[in-house]
């Protein structure tokens, strides 16, 4: 894991790590390029989670503007920079679209979104592709029930007792089947420490 | 409190992760986390791997959506770094330093509303083409050109063949390859009428399509290039084409043709449109 002292100018390309640390002391430039690499997979996950393109856009906004506000409070002992921007975006959107609000506002948006593109997902870039490649072939490592559950939850922002519901298992075998399938996840995709 | 007097909630690591506790189950997981350097291992380990996920559903960001942060960026003052646990967090809980787990986390909802008073609706300028250095999708670029190479030499389109895209070529090339191996792959070609070449390759057996642009001018001020898959049913949007500042845009993979025949392209409002309000200046028909 990189530290700033190591992020000298020119030595090598930035990383997402580095980028943040210069965002944290104000730089607009490296913030740019923390936009560039997170931008898209912010908004994607949104899109995933609550489905309405101008809510997805909404929250997407505001995690990107929070990770500029709060760049200071990333500590790349404790994680990626990538972990640490994902982790807040998919709270972000999770917490939206648990709230009560959300049921209403979606209404109101959608009446007035006639001229947002309607985003369909028929279309991606190429390398999103070799990521959701690598992703499909360990999530095909998993039993049915560890995928269901991991894929639920997160791609779903469903709650683990609602997961239960869905999958008619009991809850302790589920949250054991999250855990479980995101540790075989981990080893399959050589992520983590 | 002891691991083993609460044997139940080391498994909520995964469940966590996935924001699936009740808030008062995220609370106490929380409250246990501070205590267990386990747990917060296990969680550190599970978030790179929940990352990798969020990662594989990106999508290309609407084009508006950068002039909206940069214009809340510049009104929104930073947080300053915490300096000392001693001094306490402000949640005044961090008994392990640093490394107290909120510290990483998402503290994003309790400042919403700072958040959004300022510039939330602040017009995007022009929402042009992003001026930000799109140094991958040049690469990806590259990637595309080389392996429509077939259809591209018939049009005199220019391939490089510097060391670098090279590299970034043999990273995209599975993509690639695998459209190119499937046994019903077509190559199509077209002129933009405003000038430039697309080019897809597409496999029905595959149900997917690669589109390739190069040379194509910069839309009109206050417009955007809008992608349709357009079938016997109708005109489906392919979403918005994302320009770089120099170079050809990146190279789209389609999937779920459905009954599509032809990939079109129109000149759209910048926001675009639910279906297509201009004659196409691309009409390219894939193999069928």
């Amino acid at each position: 894991m990189p530290s700033p002292e190591t992020a000298g100018p020119a030595a090598r390309r930035p990383t997402p790590e580095d980028c943040l640390s210069r965002v944290a002391l104000g730089d607009r430039d490296a913030f740019d390029q923390v936009y560039t690499t997170f931008a898209g997979p912010v908004f994607g996950l949104a899109r995933r989670i609550l489905r309405d393109p101008a809510q997805a856009e909404e929250v997407a906004q505001e995690v990107l503007v929070e990770v500029w506000r709060t760049a200071s409070r990333f500590n790349p002992q404790l994680g990626s920079a990538q972990a640490w921007v994902m982790t807040m975006a998919h709270r972000r959107a999770v917490d939206r679209v648990r709230s009560e609000q959300a049921a209403e506002d979606r209404e109101v948006r959608l009446a007035r979104a006639s001229a947002v593109v309607d985003y369909d997902d028929v279309v991606e870039t190429v390398e999103n592709r070799l990521e959701q490649q690598r992703v499909r072939h360990c999530l095909g490592g998993l039993t049915e029930l560890q995928r269901e559950s991991v894929t639920l939850a997160y791609y779903n922002g469903y709650t683990y007792p609602q997961v239960a519901k869905l999958l008619a298992v009991p809850l302790g075998t589920v949250k054991t089947r999250m855990r479980d399938g995101l540790a075989r996840l981990r080893d399959c995709l050589g992520v983590g420490r | 409190m002891s691991m083993n007097a609460m044997p139940d909630v080391h498994t909520l690591t995964g469940a966590y992760v996935c924001d699936a506790l009740d808030p008062a189950e995220r609370e106490a997981f929380e409250e246990h986390l501070a205590q267990c350097a386990a747990c917060r291992q296990e969680v550190a380990e599970l978030r790179e791997v929940t990352s990798v996920l969020a990662k594989a559903v990106a999508l290309e960001a609407p084009a508006q959506l950068k002039a909206a942060v940069d214009a809340q960026v510049a009104v929104t003052r930073q947080l300053p770094p915490e300096v000392d646990a001693e001094f306490g967090g402000r949640s005044g809980s961090g008994r392990e330093g640093g490394a107290r787990e909120e510290g990483q986390t998402g503290e994003i909802g309790e400042r919403e509303p700072a958040a959004r008073q300022s510039g939330a609706q602040v017009t995007p300028i022009g929402a042009a083409p992003s001026r930000r250095r799109l140094r991958r999708s040049a690469w990806a670029g590259w990637a595309a050109a080389a392996a429509l190479a077939g259809v591209a030499i018939g049009l005199g389109v220019h391939t490089a063949s510097q060391q670098q895209q090279i590299n970034a070529l043999s990273q995209q090339a599975g993509v690639m390859q695998q459209l190119l191996s499937a046994p019903d792959v077509r190559k199509g070609s077209a002129e933009v009428h405003t000038g430039g070449y697309a080019a897809v390759l597409d496999s029905r057996s595959r149900d997917e399509a690669v589109i390739s642009f190069t040379g194509l001018a910069a839309p009109p001020p206050g417009k955007a290039y809008q992608l349709w898959m357009m079938g016997p049913s109708g005109a489906r949007s392919g979403g918005l084409l994302a320009l770089p500042a120099a170079g050809n845009p990146k190279p789209i993979v389609a999937h779920g043709l459905g009954d599509a025949q032809t990939i079109g392209l129109t000149v759209e409002p910048a926001h675009g449109s639910v279906q297509p309000t201009t004659t196409p200046i691309l009409l390219l028909p894939m193999g069928s």
